[in-house]
C-alpha cells in the first residue's frame, strides 16, 4: 500500500500552513468566482495564472486545484438561484435545481448539490490516488513515438469534444499551434513568426494567451449580448440543512453520479458536460413515486440536482488522472493548470511522479483539505456567496477586466503584453460569437512546442525517417483510442437519435 | 433512454453539444463565415511566408525548423477550404444580433488604459479608466461614478499586488505618491 504512504506525507505537505492557506484562497476564490454568472473555473485559473508566479509551485497548485472545486461548488449556486449556469458543468444543474427555488425550496437543492459536490468530491479524489501510480507504471515505458502519439490523442480529442464541429475545433486547435511556434525554437535557436518585435522573439506567455482568448474574449462576447445584465436572483429559501428523508431520496443519485463522473472524468470528452447530462437523465429515468410526480410536472426535483452535482466534482477529479499521470489536459480548466504547470517549467507525466512526488502528493492530499473545506463554506456561510450575487453585474466585469490587465502588466513587466492580450481577446471573442471553442486553442498553444520537440528529436534519432512513429504498438494503440474517442460520440448520438426515432414511430 | 421533449415543464430539452451536429445553421450563405475563411488562407500564407525564410542547416533529422510550420499551415490551409464550404452552406448557427456600444467601449477601454501605460501615467488610472469604460459597456452609464468605484478598486489593487507580492507594476504621478507613504 505505498500509494497510502505517499498520500499520508502528502497529507503532511498539504497541511503545511502555507499550503493550507492557499487552499483556502483557492477554495474562496473558486466559490466566489464560480458564483458569479458566466465565469467558470478555466477563466478564474487563467485570471489568477499571472499573478501566482509569485507563490511558489507547489502553493499555486494547490490554490488552482482549490479553485477548480470551488468552482464547481460555486457553479451550483448561479445554477440553482439565477438559473444562469456559470459553467457548461452545471447546465444540468440549473434544470431541476432553479425549479425547487422558485417552489421555495431553494435551500434543499443548495444543500444537496453541496453534499453532492463533498460526496462526489471525496470519493473520486481517492480514485484518483489509487489508480494514478498505476497509470505512471504505463506510462514510463513511453518513448517518443508515444508521447507524441498522447499529443495527437489530446489534439484530437480536445478538438472533437468541445463544441459542436469537428471543423471548428480542429481550426481552434491549428490557431493554437500558430500561437506555439511564434519565438526562437529550441532546437535551432531560429527565431519564428515575431516579425521583428523583441517581446515576441522569446515566445508568448501562455498566461497571455489564456487570459486573452478566456478572459477578455469572454468578456466582449458578454458585452457583444443585448441582455439585461441586471437579472434578479431568487433568495434562499428553506434551511440547507438535509433531513433524513431528503438525505435516503439524495444517496442513490450521489452513489451514481460519482461514478459516472469519475469514469468519464479521465476520458477526452470535454470534461463534466457528458457525466452530468448522463447523471441527469439517469435520475430522471429511474424516478418513482414523489419524484417521479416532481420530474413530470416540473415542481424540480432533488434526485436531479443531487446526480450531475456529484457527478461534476467526481469529474473534476478524474480529469486530473490524465493531466498528472500523462500530461493530458481533458478540458477547459485542466488545460489551464497545465499552464501553470509550464509556468514553473514542470511537464505533468510519469516523471513528475518520481521527481516532484512530494508536490504531486502533497496536491491530492490537498484535494481531501479544499473538499472539507468547501462544504464547511457552503453549507453554514452559504448566505454570504449569495451576497455576491448582488453585485452590480457591470462593476463585477469591470473589475474582472481590471485585474486581468493587472496581472498581465505586472508579471511581464511591459505595455506590451497588453497589446498582445488585446488581440487574443479579439480573436477569442470572434471565436466565440461564431461557435468555435476556445479550449482546443490553448491546447494547441501548450502542447504544440512540446509535440514538436518529440516529432523533431526522433526524426533525429531516425535519420529523418517518418516511420518511428508507427514503430510501436503502444502508439498505434494510442492512435486507435483517438480516432474512436472522435467518432465514438458521434456514432452514439446516431445511435441515440435512431433509437428516439424508433421510439416515436414504435 | 426515451427523452419525451413534451414532458419537460420549461421546455429545455437536455442536449449534449454533439447533439448539433447535423447544422442547426441558417441555411444562408454566410458572408461573416467566408471573412474567416480568408483570415484562414491569410494566416497559412503567412507561416509559409516565414518559414521559406529560415536558415537552411544540414543536420540528421533532415527536417528543421520549417518543418512543422509547413504543416500547420497546410492543415490552416485545407481547415479554410472546409471553412468556405461551411459558410457557402450556412451551416455557422445563426448568431444573435451584435452589441456593437459594448464591443466598442471595452475595446476602446482596454485600448485607453495601453496608451495611458505606454505614456507613463501609471497603472492606477489607467485601470481606473478602463474600469470606468467597461462598465459603461455592460450599461452602467454612470461614468463619473464608475471612475470613482475603478480609482478605489484599482489604488487597492495596486497596494495589494504591489507590497503584498512584489509585483512591479507601472508607475505615475499617483504610484510614486503611494510609494511615498509606504516608506
Amino acid at each position: 500500500m505505498d500509494t497510502f504512504i505517499l498520500l499520508f506525507e502528502g497529507l503532511g505537505t498539504a497541511l503545511q500552513p502555507m499550503n493550507l492557506m492557499f487552499a483556502l484562497l483557492g477554495v474562496m476564490l473558486g466559490t466566489a468566482v464560480g458564483v458569479m454568472p458566466g465565469i467558470g473555473p478555466a477563466l478564474t485559473v487563467a485570471l489568477l495564472l499571472p499573478v501566482s508566479l509569485s507563490f511558489g509551485a507547489t502553493g499555486s497548485m494547490i490554490m488552482f486545484a482549490g479553485i477548480y472545486y470551488g468552482g464547481m461548488y460555486g457553479g451550483a449556486i448561479s445554477s440553482i438561484l439565477l438559473n444562469t449556469p456559470g459553467e457548461t458543468a452545471s447546465i444540468m444543474t440549473a434544470l431541476e435545481g432553479n425549479r425547487m427555488a422558485k417552489r421555495g425550496r431553494g435551500g434543499k437543492a443548495l444543500g444537496a448539490a453541496a453534499f453532492g459536490s463533498f460526496f462526489g468530491g471525496m470519493f473520486a479524489t481517492l480514485g484518483l490516488a489509487i489508480v494514478a501510480p498505476f497509470m505512471v507504471m504505463v506510462a514510463l515505458s513511453f518513448g517518443t513515438a508515444e508521447y507524441f502519439a498522447l499529443m495527437v490523442l489530446s489534439f484530437m480529442t480536445v478538438s472533437a469534444a468541445f463544441g459542436g464541429s469537428m471543423i471548428r475545433g480542429l481550426t481552434a486547435l491549428f490557431i493554437g499551434l500558430t500561437i506555439g511556434i511564434v519565438g526562437t525554437d529550441k532546437l535551432t535557436g531560429q527565431v519564428r513568426l515575431a516579425f521583428g518585435v523583441p517581446e515576441m522573439s522569446d515566445n508568448i506567455s501562455i498566461a497571455i494567451v489564456a487570459v486573452g482568448l478566456f478572459a477578455i474574449g469572454e468578456t466582449l462576447y458578454l458585452a457583444s449580448q443585448h441582455v439585461n445584465h441586471k437579472a434578479k436572483a431568487q433568495a434562499v429559501s428553506g434551511s440547507v440543512w438535509l433531513n433524513w428523508g431528503d438525505f435516503k431520496r439524495c444517496i442513490r443519485p450521489y452513489i451514481r453520479g460519482t461514478g459516472l463522473g469519475f469514469l468519464f472524468g479521465p476520458l477526452p470528452t470535454g470534461g463534466a458536460e457528458i457525466p452530468t447530462f448522463l447523471s441527469y437523465t439517469t435520475e430522471k429515468r429511474l424516478a418513482t413515486g414523489e419524484a417521479r410526480r416532481e420530474f413530470d410536472e416540473g415542481l424540480g426535483a432533488i434526485e436531479g440536482v443531487a446526480g450531475p452535482e456529484a457527478a461534476n466534482n467526481a469529474s473534476a477529479a478524474g480529469t486530473l488522472i490524465p493531466l498528472l499521470t500523462l500530461g493530458l489536459p481533458t478540458s477547459a480548466t485542466a488545460a489551464m493548470m497545465l499552464a501553470g504547470f509550464q509556468q514553473y517549467g514542470l511537464q505533468p507525466g510519469p516523471l513528475l511522479f518520481t521527481n516532484n512526488a512530494e508536490l504531486v502528493w502533497g496536491l491530492v492530499a490537498s484535494l481531501f483539505i479544499a473538499n472539507l473545506m468547501l462544504v464547511v463554506l457552503n453549507v453554514p456561510f452559504i448566505g454570504i456567496w449569495v451576497k455576491l450575487l448582488t453585485i452590480p453585474r457591470p462593476w463585477l466585469y469591470a473589475g474582472i477586466l481590471t485585474f486581468a490587465t493587472l496581472g498581465i502588466v505586472g508579471a511581464q513587466g511591459s505595455p506590451f503584453a497588453l497589446v498582445l492580450l488585446l488581440g487574443f481577446g479579439l480573436i477569442g471573442f470572434v471565436m466565440r460569437r461564431f461557435g468555435y471553442p476556445l479550449a482546443p486553442a490553448l491546447v494547441g498553444a501548450i502542447l504544440g512546442p512540446l509535440a514538436e520537440e518529440q516529432l523533431r528529436r526522433g526524426l533525429m534519432i531516425n535519420r529523418g525517417d517518418w516511420w518511428f512513429l508507427l514503430n510501436s504498438n503502444i502508439a498505434l494503440t494510442i492512435y486507435a483510442i483517438a480516432l474512436l474517442s472522435v467518432f465514438g460520440p458521434r456514432l452514439w448520438a446516431l445511435a441515440r437519435r435512431s433509437r428516439r426515432r424508433g421510439g416515436a414511430t414504435g | 433512454m426515451a427523452a419525451e421533449p413534451q414532458q419537460n415543464a420549461a421546455g429545455e430539452d437536455p442536449r449534449l453539444p454533439f447533439d448539433d451536429e447535423a447544422g442547426a445553421g441558417t441555411g444562408k450563405r454566410d458572408v461573416a463565415g467566408l471573412v474567416i475563411a480568408v483570415s484562414l488562407f491569410a494566416l497559412a500564407a503567412l507561416i509559409v511566408n516565414d518559414a521559406s525564410g529560415y536558415v537552411i542547416r544540414r543536420s540528421y533529422a533532415r527536417f528543421g525548423p520549417e518543418i512543422v510550420p509547413y504543416l500547420v499551415a497546410a492543415g490552416i490551409a485545407v481547415l479554410g477550404v472546409l471553412t468556405v464550404v461551411m459558410a457557402w452552406r450556412g451551416k455557422f448557427e445563426a448568431r444573435e444580433p451584435l452589441n456593437y456600444g459594448g464591443v466598442l467601449w471595452l475595446t476602446g477601454g482596454v485600448i485607453a488604459e495601453i496608451i495611458m501605460l505606454y505614456s507613463g501615467t501609471g497603472f492606477i488610472p489607467g485601470s481606473a479608466v478602463l474600469f470606468a469604460c467597461a462598465a459603461r459597456a455592460f450599461g452602467q452609464t454612470t461614468l463619473l461614478l464608475n471612475l470613482g468605484v475603478g480609482l478605489v478598486m484599482s489604488t487597492i489593487l495596486f497596494v495589494l499586488f504591489r507590497y503584498g507580492l512584489g509585483l512591479s507594476l507601472p508607475s505615475g504621478p499617483v504610484e510614486r505618491f503611494i510609494d511615498l507613504l509606504f516608506r
